[in-house]
């Protein structure tokens, strides 16, 4: 059954008002708490309790997804939770409530991202995800920049505090673009990766089977790309602010916003080309983008130039949300355990991104800046060489699927 | 009186340079140094600065607050290392100069 054309624009807007939520949070929270008169100690510690949650919950949640009945309700129940830990946020920043707003945000965001993937694989079936997944991923970036813009003047010309308000406020555009979504056309198998016909008798495979020698591969190249990429931008606009004073703050809301233009214009691109090439050469091409950025920050001085250096991100962005839930979806297809797997790649993904700015300092304390962009872009090549080398194409071969349910 | 964590301290043309984080005091407890969070956008590219308590000036203002004002331009802080726990403090004092604290 096709999907409606109601529940696909439900999609693209319920990840278009997810994303502003979840920026709404992200790095406002120190500035916030710096500014309700919290010491950097305090700040430090919810930050880094948050990130072991957002760590450790990914797998959990994967597991959860894949056992729900209803997508929808879940997505329903991660934004009112964000939602919730947002008025909290504003309303008692005093230490123990905004501990667990911390968490209670985290362990809702581990849901989100899988849910919106489990909702799209089960509207559109496995032959239609990559477009699918590059729509999501265009609607998700408009909304992130969006409402990186509109969030920083908030905050600016307000006040911290109404910037957590506004988050809270969009819980009813967000909840309301879920309702447009029929949810007897989200296919619960399908959501889970495992094949409609079969899978009323068969349960979803053992966990030992799930994971293949591509997975591995794949993860841990994807764990490198993190461990890379995290960290550039804050180096980079430690490295603006250090040269630039003027411009500084708007060159870096340039670098924050310009890449997610790139995705948006990028990713539908990416999702049809990888449908109709295959996911190697795109995947390929998207990676090569980092270990360039990389050298191009260590050589590149003139502040306006690294801006532009920057909207390379923009690439990687589009092969890490596009591409990494696409492969995911190709290498669990008939398993019933697409969302678990999702959760084992994202917490890959956490811990090298939780690494990153920890080995970047380092670098850029003893060595400087330039070294450590430097080596990040040699740990960057190291991941792409691991993708090019061992990597398998992952679309999966089937000539009569076009016509198989009568859809071209 | 009031605290000062948390407070925005304004340059010499009213912009804002950030906001105080810390204090650095000496052995006997007296202010040396704020810790001033510098630039960055939503909480991304900015830098911990320690500047010179001297180059501090709490200004009267409405409703018995004060205003902080710094002695010193976004050029001159923006160059400032930065500060870093457990490492050694370069404080930037009000003339511009560095001064490495043991």
């Amino acid at each position: 059954m096709a999907p409606s054309r109601r529940s696909l624009r439900g999609l693209d807007w319920f990840a278009f008002f997810v994303a502003d939520v979840q920026t709404g949070f992200g790095p406002f929270v120190s500035v916030y708490l710096t500014a309700e008169k919290w010491t950097q100690v305090d700040i430090g510690l919810v930050l880094s309790v948050a990130g072991i949650v957002s760590l450790v919950g990914q797998i959990p949640a994967g597991r959860l997804l894949d056992a729900a009945r209803s997508e929808r309700l879940v997505a329903a129940l991660a934004v009112g939770l964000i939602s919730a830990s947002a008025i909290a946020y504003a309303g008692w920043p005093i230490f123990p409530i905004v501990l667990a707003a911390a968490c209670l945000h985290a362990a809702a965001s581990c849901l989100l991202g899988p849910a919106i993937a489990a909702i799209s694989l089960g509207l559109v079936g496995p032959r239609e995800i990559g477009e699918r997944f590059g729509r999501n991923a265009r609607f998700q970036s408009i909304g992130a920049g969006l409402s990186a813009a509109i969030m920083g003047a908030v905050g600016y010309f307000l006040e911290p505090r109404a910037v957590f308000l506004v988050t809270a406020a969009l819980l009813i555009p967000t909840w309301t673009a879920l309702r447009f979504i029929e949810p007897r056309e989200i296919d619960p198998e399908q959501a889970h990766g495992a094949s409609p016909r079969e899978s009323e008798d068969r349960p979803p495979i053992r966990l030992r089977n799930l994971v293949t020698k591509p997975l591995i591969v794949f993860g841990f190249a994807i764990l490198l790309f993190h461990l890379a990429n995290a960290a550039m931008l804050p180096l980079m606009g430690s490295v603006l602010t250090k040269r630039s004073s003027e411009w500084a703050t708007v060159l870096i809301a340039a670098c924050m916003v310009g890449p997610q233009l790139v995705v948006a214009l990028c990713s539908p691109w990416a999702g049809k080309q990888a449908q109709r090439l295959g996911r190697r050469p795109i995947l390929l091409a998207g990676l090569a983008a980092l270990p360039i950025r990389g050298v191009l920050f260590a050589t590149v001085s003139d502040p306006y130039l690294l801006v532009a250096v920057q909207l390379l991100d923009g690439i990687t962005a589009t092969v890490f949300s596009v591409m990494v839930p696409l492969t995911i979806a190709d290498l669990t297809r008939g398993t019933g355990r697409f969302n678990l797997t999702l959760g084992m790649i994202g917490t890959m993904m956490g811990v090298g991104a939780s690494l990153s700015p920890t080995l970047a300092g380092y670098i850029t304390d003893t060595f400087g800046s330039s070294t450590a962009f430097f080596t990040l872009a040699a740990i960057a090549f190291v991941g792409l060489t691991v993708v090019a080398l061992l990597m398998p194409e992952t679309r999966p071969r089937e000539p009569d699927a076009v016509t198989e349910d009568g859809r071209a | 009186m009031q605290g000062i964590l948390g407070n925005e301290v304004h340059g010499p043309n009213n912009e804002s340079m950030g906001r105080i984080v810390d204090v650095v005091v000496d052995g006997e407890g007296k202010p040396r140094a704020a810790i001033i969070d510098f630039g960055g956008f939503l909480g991304v590219g900015s830098r911990k600065i320690a500047v010179d308590w001297k180059a501090l000036r709490f200004v009267p203002s409405a409703s018995k607050r004060y205003s902080i004002a710094l002695a010193l331009t976004r050029d001159q802080v923006k160059t400032a290392p930065e500060y870093k726990e457990g490492q050694p403090i370069v404080i930037l004092g009000a003339s511009g100069s560095l001064e490495p604290i043991p």
